[in-house]
């Protein structure tokens, strides 16, 4: 099956793609909408999707071996099933209406951004308070955004809002897919502790949003935003996986190297720090790799989920060490070392921040995994409008 | 070309389980920590009619030619039951050794021995220090055609109990490894008070003890049988950390305080979160050494000591938290958690310290500079 299959998109790409150029067989220049087109037709972008909707309804196997055979002609367009968050979204969770108007458009183009994360919501993400007040067929959306990523190069935005403050609070939220090209939606950039700017704030005022772009159904869009963040996460998880892949066969990891070049390896205390380092890493780098072999035979690893909270031990730990290694050079960000140590050591945050704290994190193991009782939240029956807020 | 296929491996580790399940339980284990030897013959046996013994051993001396993939799957179930016994010394340290030797008659007259299970083996590979890979405090002397054995071994496991024991010795200069008959004259044995009453530990005497060399065997092959004993330990501390755990996470969810199971509280649970990285960290790292050895991969020994100290301080952490989470019912001899606890610290000094290994886990990272 798999090798009749690799067959067949290997045919294809020979008439399709012409991978010494990087662009479309008789063309001039990439022409991304265009190429992306033609895989979407073709049912190799979301070869896992029904048939109704440019897929295959092919096995997550039988996925692999399309993806494979597109990275080795470096041809674009594979995995839009496992990557592109809005349109999986709207696959999984939308109206039929809704995808026969969006989906195809999502797939070949525009980038969509992830519009959650709120100044008084995050953690708590159901704390979200952006209201959606209904004006004929349209919905009109207040609120402020925070840590969205893409927000400026984005033409469509997954909107988590609420629509009732009477009920509690996982009952009054709705999710659209929300027009970010209209007068209303204000970008502004967030200077982060880094000095970087990936993300952004979101300022909506009086912006409108149709009526059929809701995803799932008024009001019960807690439900239908579950589904998007579980595939927010998976992709979270195959990042880290990335990231930490160092065999024992690669040069020497940097914090050695590190270590190394100022003479700091004959402490024996400090060499016991260094260590424990690269142990951390590698011990993630094997676990996941346990993950991988798990997911292919039972299709499936809870091991995943525990790469995101070890990346943190590994990058604050790997980060201060440096410093250590460094001594008072640190202070001083003229040199590299110091400059690549101080701004790991802020970034490292990123992972144990974003994407659910390290706490989250915790929880989410402890309860998901290991199937240890929820917390009490003291607001979860209650009506949204009577919860307290501070800070 | 693996001897054994996945379902095989399951079996024979599913065999052992129910073995261990219906003769080495709680009870039987407390039991058996009373007596003077520490030692079931019955449990040894069993064991012996499986096949177990000749794990490591090929088909030409009796064994069945399985890897240290085998032996670290079983050594999980042995952990989970704290099951003591020379099992990691003549089945896995011995056998390496014996493979080793280029007297061939005295390793077939060995292995067989050990898969017909009538020869139980001691490893004598330190003294005082305790670590393995420091010289050792006997020497070997060649005197009118036999050789004698003088000094002091010490922490020779099961000692006691058996019959054969293979000897690291100075000789000449360099390093050796002598075969010794418990029997022989010159040997005295004595038991150590050991905290971890799971674990028999002797010092043992030599005077002028008449031993057989085992040829071809020296420095070298001695690392080789360390990291060996490094991984089989390391998948005995794995079974035992997952065991305990998973008794610490069921009593989360039963015992309740303030009207609620206490795995509700987050001061609990994101312990235990942090708890199931740290064991699957030496999950994975002892399955991966036993790969890594079972294939001769060139990172086998990285690997070994990277299983080595996080599995045995990943144990003990393990063990240490599940008695706080536990709170007052853990501390008392009643419950089992201390016993897991205190042969975690063993583990820690067994073969090599934790510190050593982690040194010498760099050292081996270092050669990539």
């Amino acid at each position: 099956m798999s090798d009749a299959l690799r067959e067949e998109v290997e045919n294809w790409l020979q008439r399709h793609w012409d991978s010494d150029n990087l662009r479309a067989v008789d063309t001039e220049i990439y022409d991304e909408k265009r190429w992306l087109s033609e895989v979407v037709d073709a049912g190799y972008a979301t070869p896992t999707w029904s048939k109704a909707w440019f897929g295959r309804e092919l096995s997550q196997r039988e996925a692999r071996v399309i993806e494979k055979t597109f990275q080795k002609h470096r041809a674009p367009g594979w995995g839009k099933d496992r990557f592109s968050l809005g349109a999986i979204t709207l696959y999984k969770m939308g109206s039929e209406a809704l995808k026969a108007e969006l989906l195809r458009e999502l797939l070949i183009g525009p980038i969509c951004c992830l519009l959650y994360s709120e100044p008084g919501a995050g953690s708590d993400l159901a704390g979200i308070r952006t209201r959606a007040v209904k004006d004929g067929d349209e919905f009109i959306i207040n609120g402020q955004k925070v840590w969205t990523s893409n927000a400026q190069e984005a033409e469509y935005g997954m909107l988590l809002t609420r629509t009732d403050f009477d009920v509690p609070k996982h009952q009054g939220i709705t999710f659209f897919i929300f027009p970010m090209k209209q007068e209303g939606v204000e970008v502004r950039p967030i200077n982060q502790i880094t000095r970087e700017s990936e993300f952004n704030e979101v300022f909506i005022s009086n912006a409108r949003v149709s009526e059929r772009y809701i995803i799932g159904d008024y009001n019960k869009g807690w439900k239908s935003f579950q589904a998007a963040i579980a595939s927010e996460r998976l992709i979270m998880g195959m990042g880290v996986t990335a990231r930490s892949g160092m065999s024992s066969h690669s040069k020497a990891p940097a914090l050695l190297r590190l270590a190394h070049k100022y003479d700091r390896l004959k402490e024996p205390a400090l060499r016991q720090e260094i260590a424990q380092a690269l142990a951390y890493r590698q011990l993630n780098s094997l676990t996941m790799q346990r993950a991988v072999e798990e997911i292919k035979t039972n299709g499936m690893s809870s091991l995943m989920s525990l790469g995101k909270l070890s990346m943190s031990r590994i990058q604050h730990g790997e980060a201060r060490l440096s410093g250590t290694i460094l001594g008072p050079r640190v202070l001083v960000n003229d040199t590299e070392d110091a400059r690549h140590a101080n701004f790991d050591a802020a970034k490292a945050y990123m992972n144990s921040i974003g994407g659910g704290t390290d706490q989250i994190q915790r929880n989410i193991i402890a309860e998901r995994i290991l199937g240890l009782p929820r917390s009490n939240d003291v607001d979860r029956e209650i009506p949204f409008k009577e919860i307290k807020t501070g800070g | 070309m693996e001897a054994f296929s996945v379902e095989d491996r399951q079996a024979m580790c599913d065999t052992f389980s129910r073995l261990l399940q219906d003769m080495a339980d709680e009870p039987k284990l407390r039991q058996l920590l009373i007596t003077e030897s520490g030692f079931d013959q019955s449990v040894w046996g069993k064991m012996s009619q499986l096949g177990l013994m000749g794990i490591l051993i090929g088909p030409e001396h009796g064994g069945v030619g399985g890897s240290l993939v085998e032996v670290e799957a079983l050594m999980e179930h042995a952990g989970a039951y704290l099951y003591g016994g020379p099992f990691i010394s003549t089945c896995v340290i011995a056998p390496t050794i014996l493979s080793a030797c280029s007297d061939e008659s005295l390793a077939e007259e060995c292995l067989r021995a050990i898969t017909e299970g009538s020869a139980i083996f001691s490893v004598a590979g330190c003294g005082s220090s305790g670590a393995w890979d420091l010289p050792p405090e006997v020497q070997a002397v060649f005197v009118d055609q036999s050789w004698l054995l003088t000094g002091t071994a010490d922490f020779v496991s099961y000692a006691a109990v058996a019959n054969q024991c293979l000897v690291y010795a100075n000789v000449d200069g360099g390093k050796g490894v002598f075969l010794v008959d418990m029997n022989e004259n010159g040997i005295a044995l004595t038991p150590h008070n050991t905290d971890d009453a799971t674990i028999r530990l002797s010092s043992m005497s030599l005077d002028a003890v008449v031993a057989r060399q085992v040829a071809g065997v020296g420095e070298e092959v001695m690392e080789e049988a360390l990291q060996v004993a490094l991984v089989a330990l390391a998948g005995e501390q794995v079974g035992a950390a997952r065991r305990i755990f998973e008794i610490t996470i069921e009593y989360l969810k039963t015992r309740h305080q303030f009207g609620q199971p206490i795995g509700s509280f987050q001061a609990l649970k994101h312990i235990a979160a942090d708890l199931l990285i740290e064991l699957e960290s030496a999950s994975s790292a002892a399955q991966h050494a036993a790969r890594a050895i079972a294939a001769g991969s060139d990172d086998r020994k990285l690997m070994s000591c990277l299983a080595g100290f996080t599995c045995a301080d990943n144990y003990r952490k393990i063990t240490a938290d599940a008695i706080q989470l536990h709170g007052g019912i853990a501390y008392t001899m009643e419950h089992p958690a201390h016993l897991f606890w205190r042969r975690a610290q063993t583990g820690q000094w067994l073969y090599c310290s934790s510190d050593t290994l982690r040194d010498n886990y760099l050292a081996e990272m270092e050669k990539m500079l």
